[in-house]
Parts: C-alpha cells; sequence; structure tokens
C-alpha cells in the first residue's frame, strides 16, 4: 500500500511533467529545422514504399529538405546496406528494414541508429508515436534501443475463391485439416485450377510455415536446441509439404509471391496463402475483386498465432545527419502520410488510420477490402513476429526450414532425415553467437 | 653531341617518360591489386552473425575443405560449364557457317541471329522465367500442344542444369558465332580452291580445312566463354537462386549467398579466391592449347 501511494506520489508528478515537457518540446517543433540538407534513403522498390513515395515532394515542400531515394529491389537493397555499413559510410541516412528478419543481426551488428529518444522529445505535435502498433514497436525494440518505426502492417493470410468453393460444395475452411479436405475436394471437382498455393521458394518458405508451425503449436526452438523434429515440427513439416506436392502447382518449390500472385490474379488457384500485401496485386485488372474471400491462416491445434510483421524506417548509426533523417521518418509514418498510404491498399500500424471515417469508406466500397481488413485486425491482435528463428542468423536459419520443406516436396529425403539434417544445421547455427 | 651527353638526355626522356606513364600505371595496378589483396587478407579473417572480425589464419580454407556444399557446388559449376560450353562452341560453329554462306539479307539476318546476347542477362532471365513456368508458361504449353509431356524445367532438380545450360547457350551462342564468323572470313582462300581442284566434298573440306583452321579462333571463344561460364551468376540468380533445393547452387551463387546474405564475408572471400584460381587454371589449360594448334 504504501509502495503503491509512493508510486503515486512520486510517478504521477513525473508523468505530468514529462506530458507538459513532451507537449512544450512539441510547439517548438519546427519542420523547417533541416531546411537545405539532404536525406539519403535506401528503399525496397516494394509496394510500401512506392506508396510512400508517390508523396515525396510533400515532404520536400514541407522540410525544404533534398530526398534523395536509392531504391532496388529486396535482395539487392540488403546487399548493398552490409557493403555500406561494413565501409562505416555514411551515405545512407535512413532505410527500409524488416525487424523480424534482420532486427537481432542489425542491431547486434550497431548499425540501426539509437531512435529512443528522438522519438519522444523529437516529435511533432500531430506525431502520436504511442499511436503506433504496440507490438511492432516492441519487435523493432533491442536491448532497450528503439531502431526503426513501422510503416505497415502486414502478414501471410489466405486468398479463396468463393465460385470455386461454391461449385464444389464446400465451406469457407475454419481449420488447416478444412484447408487440406478442401485441396482434396477441389481437385476432384475442378481440374482446371491448381487447389492450393504458397510459398515453396526455399529462403521465402519461413514466412508462411511459421504461421502453420505456431497454429499447429510447434515452437522452433527448445531447450536451446532447434525442434522440427518434435511432433508438432513434423507434422507441419509433413502438412505444408504435403499440400504444397499434392496439391500445389508444378514446379512449386521455385514459388514467391510473384507466381503465388499470378497464379492466383489469373484465376489459375482456388486458393493462395500469401501476403496480405499482395491484395493489391492480386486485384489488379479486377478480375478476382467479386469472387475473393480472404481469411487469416485457419487454425490448428493451438489455435490462430498468424505471422505478423511490418517494414520499419531505420537511421543508420553511420548517418551524419541523423536528425534530419529522423524527420524524414517521422513524417513518413506520421498519421497522415499512413492515411494516404492506406488508401493505396497499405495496411496501416495505427489503429487510428484503421479507424478514419474515409478508411472506412474506402474499405467499405469492396466486401474483399473488409474480409482484408477483417483479416488484419485479427493478425494485429493475435499476432506473432517469429518468421524464422529468433536468433542473429535469422536470414540463415530460413534457408535451412526452406531445405527441409523442398526435400519433403520433391521426395528427396524422408521426413526423419530432412527435419535431422534442418536441425543439425540449425543447432550450430543457434550455438553461433 | 659527346655521348655522355646523349646518354643524359637519354635518361631524362625514360624519365619524363615514366613519370607521365606513372598516374596511370598506379591507377590500373591499384584498381587491380588493391581487391585482389583485399580480398585475400578477407580470406584469413572471419566475421561473426552481427559483423565483428577476428584473424582466423586458414580456418576458412579448412571450413572449405570439410564443407559439403562447396563441393556441392564446385560439381555444379563443372557440369554447367561443360555442358553450356559444349553446347555454345557445336551450335557458335554451325551458326557461324550459317551466317557466313548467308546470301539474303546477310546484315539483317546477321543482326536478328547475334540480338540475344544484346539482351542483359536479367532481361534474359526474367523472359525465360516466364516462359517456363511449368503452369502458366509457353514452353509447356507448346509440349502439350505437340502430345509431349510438361515439365518441371527449372523446378526439377533433374532438369535444371540442362535447362540454365539451354538457356545460357540462347544467349552465348551468337557471342561464339560471331567471333568464329571473324575467323571464317579471314581464312585463306587460296586453300578452298587447291581443295575444289583436287575434288574435295563440302564435308572433307569443312573437316580437313575449315576446322582446324578455325581451331585457334575457336579455343579463343572458348577461353573467352569459360571465364564467363565459371562465374556464371545472373541468370541462375533470377530463375533459381540455387534451387531447387542447391540443385543449381555453382560456387559463385554459394560465396554471395555465403558473403550477402549470410554476412560471413571470411569464408565467402575464400570461396571466392578459390573459384578464381579455377578460372585462371582453366584459361591457362585453354591458352597452351592455343599454342598447340596455332598455325
Amino acid at each position: 500500500m504504501k509502495a503503491r501511494m509512493l508510486a503515486a506520489h512520486v510517478a504521477l508528478p513525473v508523468l505530468a511533467i514529462a506530458v507538459v515537457n513532451g507537449q512544450a518540446r512539441a510547439a517548438d517543433f519546427d519542420w523547417m529545422k533541416f531546411k537545405g540538407k539532404t536525406v539519403t534513403f535506401l528503399a525496397n522498390n516494394n509496394p510500401v514504399a512506392q506508396a510512400l513515395l508517390t508523396y515525396k515532394a510533400d515532404f520536400e515542400k514541407l522540410t525544404g529538405m533534398t530526398l534523395k531515394v536509392d531504391g532496388y529491389q529486396e535482395q539487392q537493397m540488403r546487399q548493398r546496406l552490409v557493403t555500406v555499413m561494413n565501409a562505416s559510410s555514411d551515405e545512407i541516412d535512413a532505410f527500409m528494414t524488416l525487424p523480424s528478419r534482420e532486427g537481432e543481426q542489425f542491431a547486434a551488428a550497431g548499425w540501426y541508429g539509437d531512435l529512443t529518444a528522438m522519438a519522444k522529445n523529437e516529435v511533432a505535435k500531430d506525431y502520436d508515436p504511442n499511436g503506433l502498433s504496440q507490438a511492432l514497436l516492441k519487435a523493432a525494440t533491442f536491448n532497450g534501443k528503439l531502431t526503426s518505426m513501422p510503416m505497415n502492417i502486414e502478414g501471410p493470410i489466405l486468398y479463396y475463391r468463393t465460385d470455386v468453393f461454391k461449385k464444389c460444395g464446400l465451406e469457407a475452411p475454419k481449420t488447416i485439416k478444412d484447408v487440406e479436405a478442401a485441396a482434396e475436394k477441389i481437385k476432384a471437382c475442378d481440374s482446371a485450377v491448381t487447389p492450393f498455393v504458397s510459398r515453396g521458394l526455399k529462403p521465402a518458405v519461413a514466412y508462411t510455415f511459421s504461421n502453420m508451425l505456431h497454429n499447429i503449436g510447434g515452437t522452433y526452438i527448445a531447450n536451446g536446441k532447434s525442434n522440427l523434429c518434435s511432433t508438432k515440427g513434423k507434422e507441419t513439416l509433413e502438412t505444408y509439404s504435403r499440400l504444397l506436392r499434392d496439391f500445389g502447382p508444378p514446379g512449386v518449390v521455385n514459388y514467391s509471391f510473384q507466381q503465388i500472385s499470378a497464379l492466383y490474379r489469373s484465376g489459375r488457384a482456388a486458393m493462395a496463402f500469401e501476403s496480405s500485401n499482395e491484395l493489391r496485386t492480386v486485384m489488379e485488372g479486377g478480375a478476382r475483386l467479386k469472387d475473393t474471400g480472404l481469411l487469416p491462416f485457419p487454425e490448428g491445434e493451438a489455435g490462430q498465432v498468424p505471422t505478423t510483421i511490418g517494414w520499419g524506417m531505420a537511421v543508420s548509426s553511420h548517418s551524419k545527419r541523423p536528425e534530419a533523417a529522423w524527420y524524414f521518418v517521422q513524417w513518413a509514418t506520421s498519421p497522415e502520410v499512413q492515411k494516404k498510404m492506406a488508401l493505396q491498399g497499405i495496411a496501416p500500424p495505427r489503429p487510428s488510420v484503421a479507424k478514419d471515417p474515409e478508411y472506412r469508406r474506402w474499405i467499405d466500397e469492396e466486401p474483399v477490402r473488409k474480409e482484408w481488413q477483417a483479416a488484419l485486425d485479427v493478425l494485429a491482435t493475435k499476432g506473432s513476429s517469429e518468421v524464422g528463428y529468433p536468433i542473429v542468423a535469422n536470414p540463415e536459419s530460413r534457408e535451412f526450414i526452406g531445405q527441409a520443406v523442398q526435400d519433403l516436396i520433391l521426395k528427396q529425403k524422408p521426413i526423419e532425415q530432412a527435419c535431422a539434417d534442418a536441425d543439425k544445421a540449425l543447432d550450430a547455427l543457434i550455438a553461433q553467437k | 653531341m659527346s655521348d655522355t651527353a646523349a646518354t643524359l638526355t637519354q635518361d631524362r626522356q625514360k624519365l619524363e617518360m615514366a613519370a607521365l606513364s606513372a598516374p596511370a600505371v598506379i591507377f590500373t595496378v591499384g584498381m587491380i591489386a588493391f581487391p585482389v589483396v583485399y580480398t585475400i587478407w578477407l580470406g584469413f579473417q572471419t566475421f561473426s552473425s552481427t559483423g565483428k572480425q577476428s584473424f582466423a589464419g586458414l580456418a576458412n580454407y579448412s571450413k572449405l575443405v570439410a564443407d559439403y556444399e562447396f563441393w556441392h557446388g564446385l560439381w555444379v559449376t563443372i557440369a554447367l560449364y561443360v555442358l553450356s560450353l559444349a553446347l555454345q562452341l557445336l551450335f557458335g560453329v554451325w551458326l557461324a557457317l550459317v551466317l557466313f554462306h548467308a546470301k539474303r539479307l546477310p546484315g539483317v539476318v546477321r543482326s536478328l541471329f547475334i540480338s540475344p546476347f544484346m539482351m542483359p542477362p536479367v532481361v534474359a532471365g526474367m523472359m525465360w522465367l516466364v516462359i517456363l513456368d511449368p503452369s502458366l508458361g509457353a514452353a509447356n504449353y507448346i509440349l502439350q500442344a505437340l502430345g509431349l509431356p510438361p515439365s518441371d524445367w527449372l523446378a526439377s532438380p533433374t532438369w535444371v542444369i540442362p535447362t540454365v545450360a539451354l538457356i545460357d547457350s540462347w544467349q552465348w551462342t551468337p557471342y561464339v558465332a560471331l567471333i568464329v564468323l571473324g575467323g571464317l572470313q579471314s581464312l585463306p582462300p587460296s586453300v578452298y580452291e587447291a581443295a575444289q581442284i583436287d575434288g574435295a566434298s563440302p564435308f572433307k573440306t569443312f573437316q580437313r580445312i575449315t576446322l582446324p583452321l578455325l581451331l585457334p579462333t575457336i579455343v579463343t571463344a572458348a577461353i573467352l566463354r569459360s571465364v564467363d561460364l565459371l562465374r556464371f551468376f545472373d541468370i541462375i540468380y533470377i530463375t533459381t537462386q540455387g534451387g531447387p533445393g542447391n540443385a543449381s547452387n555453382t560456387l559463385n551463387i554459394y560465396g554471395f549467398r555465403v558473403g550477402f546474405e549470410f554476412f560471413n564475408i571470411g569464408y565467402a572471400s575464400a570461396l571466392m579466391l578459390t573459384l578464381t584460381a579455377i578460372v585462371f587454371g582453366a584459361v591457362l589449360a585453354f591458352n597452351r592449347l592455343r599454342g598447340a594448334v596455332a598455325w
């Protein structure tokens, strides 16, 4: 009781002072503070950056700064980043990052600038850092350091063809077993469509596989060791690979999001387990607008634990203009910009934007958008950002998950050997410091 | 002018020449030597996943000897090299003969045939990725229209190497043909006139005259293609990224992934230096062969 009273007497005034200070600082905030400076932004040329950069001129007008964009495809962007960071170069001020993939690694290497203080003290009145998804902010915090600000929220969801399901007498799947049963029935009922498609390309598998593993109740690591050969691990490996081998398209081992979206959009797949970000691509041309249903991936024995990640905007630790770069990060992740991006189909990492009337009107225009938002709401509330092993060598861990899945799809190894080989390699990665 | 004065003038001229060419020489040596020396140095370092660096001695090289992926990568590299080079030399010589004897619109025909190698490999890779897609691609559509079974092409561990070799050959055979065509055009007409007088058949003329005389040119083309083929990267990176599984994981792709995706720059350097040594070995072997077939 005493402790509670002490807390009330000491903590509340401190909090009040902090709020007043914050308000005072917000009042002092001047977007033109770095007028004339140039900020270099290393961008991944994906739909998130494309939508953001539509408003590049607005940033330059607001701040008087010049925004130099260095844009690449995802892999090439990382290679450029690795080269620049290893050389301790100040060429890049701000960059896009995927905390669920490289967060541990980049944080341990010291490549992220610390945004903790700037996100508290150097903010515009309407920025509202606390309005951003707390789960994503947590996923971007390493050893107490905030390393990036969330740009979007995304995760794999199930796109399914309502017309094919109706024709084959099927209901929307509620469990993983329903997905497999539906695939079986569609295979017999409509030979013109691929019953199920998901990622089969080795480095890309972990994104969708993790969702299934978590739904089934598996874990990547148990007692400090890789856990793919556990009962749940093997069940996931077998289910995922069986779905792709028996019901997937030929050549599925080379499938990532581009191939999956193209197959589904062309009407040649009945179910596609793919990123929520692909909605815009899948709906291009409008052919799938009226015959698509969307769901978070159906539940397994552990219920529904969707994979939820988001691109983040970070400031380079080698930047000579970290404050100017922070202004860019702040603008890019502000409520106003995120609302504009949301209207282009980039799911906002701010609940307030998701509730905005203009955004809601856009959502209400099409039933498929409503289902998309409903699926995103589940991702936001129940999601896990664990994609691959939660270790520094996360990108490498994804290779071995993908290898085990491919070994099973191609029937190159029996399950015992595929998971044992993967566990052996992954144990070595876990042991790495 | 006395001898001493002449010697002094000569020395001065030499000095001036050395001074004038020094910047270019230093720049060139620096540009070539620095990356090589730096890579050698990196090969003796180890980098943790977080980029922390320490001296490793020969650890990267002993790891390489025991690394299954290295030996597999070497096998894939050599298989792809032998198959692609054989296809490109065979069809390159054939195409050169066709172009040499083309009488109608030779300029147009040549431009048309050599166009694939003007295409950036990334574009060629993307184009073939679409054509060979097992579900949506034109290749399987044509096969099925002809009553043949479809293939998984780049998604089949069995067919991925022949398929990649075919894509590369589609692109680079015209390049070989262009080199061989140059050789054909420089052959002495008198030899052919003598063969014609002696009544040699076209096949015998090709076998006994054209081919032996063309050998130095063919070996030159083989050297140029060997350097590229042993460092095979772009088309594989675009089409398969080394897959399915590791069926097309060449040494170059493997080294790239180790360095830029897993951040183990030290081990990647050791892999790349080993690959460089293999490329040098192949070039030296072909150079000797060229000396042996020169006329």
